[in-house]
């Protein structure tokens, strides 16, 4: 039995049998088998086959199978099934002693004690610190949460008393006035006590004398131990000039500075905005902390264990993997901390504009050449465009013409034909 | 009835009681996988407790693309094929000559003999499409996964291994034993 002589293979009889056909050839063959007595026998044999094999049936499962399982399972389900997944759990697998659930508690334990040593101690590291002579103190008023000032949005850095320092270290870059640790160790996260506030202040003036502003802007940043960060003037022709400049005031001097700022002019609008980061702030640190923790782990687990060399390996990316987070977040920081040290205030000033009557007006002759070359000019153009136009376009017309001759030619004799035929 | 499905996913959560549901439900044919290929019934009954090892071991490698069966008998079959390496044997070769072992349960215990002896005339390739195909009720992709072989080589292998068999069974006194 072939597909020459049968429509289906053999193998496709059993496939239907299994079930492995698809619907509709599954009903074709339903259908042949119908018709076809030798194709109806195979499938019979076919399944007499699968009875007879059915036959063979074999003893029970013995009931120790079950019982050595259970035995079984309790030795290794624990220590395998619930094994830690990730890195942390290859790392059990190779060091068994972190299978050990007393070594993790012991950890957090000492994990929580660091935690609240960290927010105990920021008092005492805070008296510490103004005997080391910083440049910014933190007061007693700012201690008092409940304050109206230190709750208001944008007066928070009346908390600080600020000591002048030189204009080219600006002031607390690097460290802050609102937190109680330094960073002398570049491991310890320092922990905010008061709230941070990003500050953004925006002032719009109008000026009757221009000409001094530049140096007037320049002189206060100086003055408050700012800089600008940015600095445009225009001055067009016709119309009243105008310097927008973006400066960078340390936060505990934003009032005064903005208020000198408004002395140079009349203010047209005026607003300020402060932005809280505390909690980002916090998170991060909490983050930072934890990922230098593991990453001292994980020089532990290289320094006191020897594994296969995948292992190491392993290891030692996971470390560069942790150093690249923490530097991350220790640049994310910076910035954060940056903007908070230093308030943002957006100068935009506009001169009073005088209109005035300015120089002769144009010469005739001149207006005259001008008007002749100009014409001569758009001559030119306009015989280059249309011999640009025809190179565009003539290869297309001539194309079109070539195809529609012959038709035109047809229909223009067929009309003539039949005019002449009527006449 | 909670599929297989469902309850390996289950145990992928950490239940014990989806673990023992699966146990029950495959305990007998897994052994009598191990049994059908195997002399030995301590051995297959070591290597059916294995097998249901190596799926907690390995549970959460499960994927739901596959059925849980195809993928317990495949771990199945490659525990099979370990341990015939171990003792020297192909992957998909029998066990040395096997002795006849009594089936309390069958019908006819001639025919279990017969049927045993015929399926072990067949080829060793076709021999094991074809156990996986009638006891195991693997389809012919879950058997080619299993096998790493197409799927028809699989279909070819089967056919021809029924073809066989039907020819062996025709001329064995089996065939006398009240059946066609």
């Amino acid at each position: 039995m072939t597909s020459s002589t049968h429509p289906f293979e053999q193998e496709e009889v059993m496939a239907y049998l299994d079930g492995e056909l698809s619907a509709n050839r599954a009903a074709n063959v339903a259908a042949h088998l119908r018709e076809c007595a030798e194709c109806a026998a195979l499938a019979e044999q076919m399944r007499d086959v699968s009875v007879r094999l059915s036959d063979w049936s074999v003893e029970p499962a013995p009931a120790n199978l079950t019982k050595n399982l259970e035995a079984a399972r309790a030795e290794h389900v624990v220590a395998k099934v619930r094994k830690p997944r990730g890195f942390t759990g290859r790392l059990g697998g190779k060091f068994p002693f972190l299978r050990n659930r007393w070594v993790w508690a012991a950890a957090s334990v000492a994990a929580l004690l660091i935690l609240v040593l960290r927010i105990g101690l920021p008092t005492a590291r805070q008296e510490s610190r103004q005997s080391e002579g910083l440049q910014l103190a933190y007061t007693e008023q700012s201690r008092s949460a409940d304050t109206p000032e230190s709750k208001a949005v944008g007066t928070a850095s009346d908390n600080f008393k600020v000591r002048p320092a030189p204009p080219a270290l600006p002031a607390s870059r690097g460290s802050s006035p609102k937190f109680s640790s330094s960073s002398a160790d570049g491991q310890s996260n320092p922990e905010p006590t008061a709230p941070m506030i990003a500050r953004t202040a925006s002032v719009s003036l109008t000026v009757k004398e221009f000409a001094p502003l530049e140096a007037s802007v320049k002189a206060i940043a100086q003055r408050h131990n700012g800089y600008i960060a940015s600095l445009t003037s225009n001055s067009p022709q016709d119309a009243a000039r105008t310097l927008s400049a973006t400066l960078r005031i340390p936060s505990a001097q934003l009032e005064s500075a903005i208020s000198e700022l408004k002395q140079l002019g009349r203010v047209e609008q005026e607003s300020q905005t402060g932005e809280e980061v505390t909690k980002e702030f916090t998170d991060r640190a909490a983050r930072m902390k934890n990922a230098r923790a593991t990453e001292e782990r994980l020089l532990d687990v290289l320094r006191n264990h020897t594994g296969q060399v995948k292992d190491i390996l392993a290891t030692e990316q996971e470390i560069a993997r942790v150093r690249g987070d923490i530097e991350q977040m220790e640049a994310d920081q910076r910035s954060l901390q940056t903007r908070v040290d230093f308030a943002t205030v957006e100068l935009s000033v506009q001169e009073e504009y005088k209109a005035s009557l300015q120089g002769a007006p144009t010469a005739t002759a001149t207006r005259l050449h001008n008007a002749a070359v100009e014409g001569y000019r758009s001559a030119i153009e306009s015989l280059i465009g249309l011999g640009v136009w025809a190179l565009q376009a003539l290869p297309t017309i001539l194309l079109w013409a070539i195809a529609l001759f012959a038709p035109g030619r047809w229909i223009w004799k067929r009309v003539r034909r039949t005019s002449v035929s009527q006449s | 009835m909670t599929s297989d499905e469902q309850l390996i996913l289950e145990l992928q959560k950490g239940s014990d009681e989806a673990f023992t549901e699966l146990f029950l439900r495959y305990r007998e044919r897994v052994y009598g996988f191990f049994r059908r290929r195997m002399n030995d019934a301590a051995q297959a009954e070591e290597l059916a407790q294995e097998t249901f090892l190596a799926v907690l071991r390995a549970v959460q490698r499960y994927e739901p693309r596959a059925t849980f069966r195809a993928y317990l008998f495949g771990i199945a079959f490659n525990i099979l094929a370990a341990h015939r390496r171990k003792s020297g044997l192909n992957a998909t070769q029998s066990d040395s000559t096997r002795e006849d072992v009594s089936d309390p349960s069958g019908t006819n215990p001639e025919n279990v003999i017969w049927v045993r002896q015929a399926v072990d005339r067949l080829d060793v390739a076709e021999r094991e499409v074809l156990l996986l195909r009638e006891f195991e009720e693997l389809s012919y992709e879950e058997i080619a996964k299993i096998l790493r072989a197409p799927v028809n080589t699989v279909r070819s292998r089967l056919f021809r291994a029924r073809m066989a068999l039907r020819e062996i069974l025709a001329t064995t006194p089996g065939n006398l034993g009240g059946r066609k």
